[in-house]
């Protein structure tokens, strides 16, 4: 093959963008929704501390 | 109220538009990477080497669908970015913001797959050429709405903004269409048409058409992916976004 070694070379680019492409929102999702369940968490720890302190009547 | 426009109503609605993107998500990335598969293999296996050219041809197929795929995104990005500014709906601003990477990206490709081409045919990596000068000038107009949207803290606020740059910098499409013809320019005309005659023998031709309508449904998988992210991060205080990041009441 003629010019291999541009045709590698653009190629090269192409497979690296689809990778990256398939990838970044992947993981961008998956820390997400981790933030999402930290979040919960949080919320839920919060509001334990807050129903144990509160007086009895 | 017709069908079809009530699910469209609804698909605005962000846990119908997650469950819809959670489903369609697989399918734009799996046929874009059979297409692709499918094409790449005729591309540089089957067709025969250019008479002038030689192999180094090859990397036109996937130079024009990236070319192609950078002014499509951005139109379509404009398109949902002014639904958005008109009609306030949140998932077109998400998606709209969802298309500048993917774009921006493709643009990127196009001039990198370009310049490689260009060593050894041109004798040159870049030339200050229209065509290749307005791809340029689209690539930092996708940054520039990538960064104007990431600058401002209100996710709101900024979705509007760099929606209103996008919006602008939609005349500056035709200029890259119609560059090679306005001006003198180094880069050759349009290689494939969809109406007419073109400049590329029959037998070289289907695995570029191939390869265009992958690119197509690949993206289609990389914008729900990145509008499902956005959409669940920006409700991530409500009850479906955490049932969908599942977490349990």
């Amino acid at each position: 093959m003629s010019y291999l070694e541009y045709v590698i070379g653009a190629y090269a680019v192409f497979a690296l963008y689809l990778a990256w492409d398939f990838w970044a929102p992947r993981l961008r999702l998956s820390r997400t929704r981790r933030e999402i369940a930290a979040r919960a968490r949080r919320e839920a720890a919060r509001a334990a501390t807050a129903a144990g302190k509160e007086p009895s009547a | 109220m017709n069908r079809l426009l009530l699910w469209f109503h609804q698909l605005g609605s962000p846990p119908v538009f997650d469950r819809f993107a959670a489903r369609w998500t697989p399918w734009g990335f799996g046929l874009g990477l059979v297409g692709m598969a499918i094409g790449l293999y005729g591309a540089l296996f089957v067709v025969p080497a250019d008479y002038q050219q030689g192999d180094s041809f090859r990397i036109l197929y996937i130079h024009v669908p990236a070319a192609w795929m950078s002014l499509m995104v951005y139109a379509l990005m404009a398109v949902y970015a002014a639904i958005a500014l008109i009609w306030h709906i949140k998932l077109c601003e998400v998606l709209a913001m969802a298309c500048a990477p993917i774009g921006a990206w493709f643009t990127a490709v196009t001039l990198a797959t370009g310049s490689i081409w260009g060593r050894p045919m041109w004798g040159t990596w870049w030339d200050w050429d229209p065509r290749l000068t307005s791809e340029l000038v689209l690539l930092f107009l996708y940054l520039g709405v990538i960064g104007l949207n990431a600058a401002i803290e209100d996710r709101r606020a900024a979705a509007r903004a760099a929606g209103f740059l996008a919006i602008v910098g939609v005349v500056l499409l035709p200029i890259i269409r119609y560059s090679v013809e306005w001006w003198n320019s180094l880069h050759q005309g349009a290689t494939i048409r969809m109406f007419g005659e073109d400049a590329m023998d029959p037998s070289m031709k289907w695995p570029l058409w191939v390869m265009i309508i992958a690119t197509k449904a690949w993206f289609v998988g990389s914008l729900l992916q990145r509008a499902r992210a956005d959409n669940l991060a920006r409700e991530a205080g409500k009850d479906w976004a955490r049932a969908a990041a599942g977490v349990e009441k």
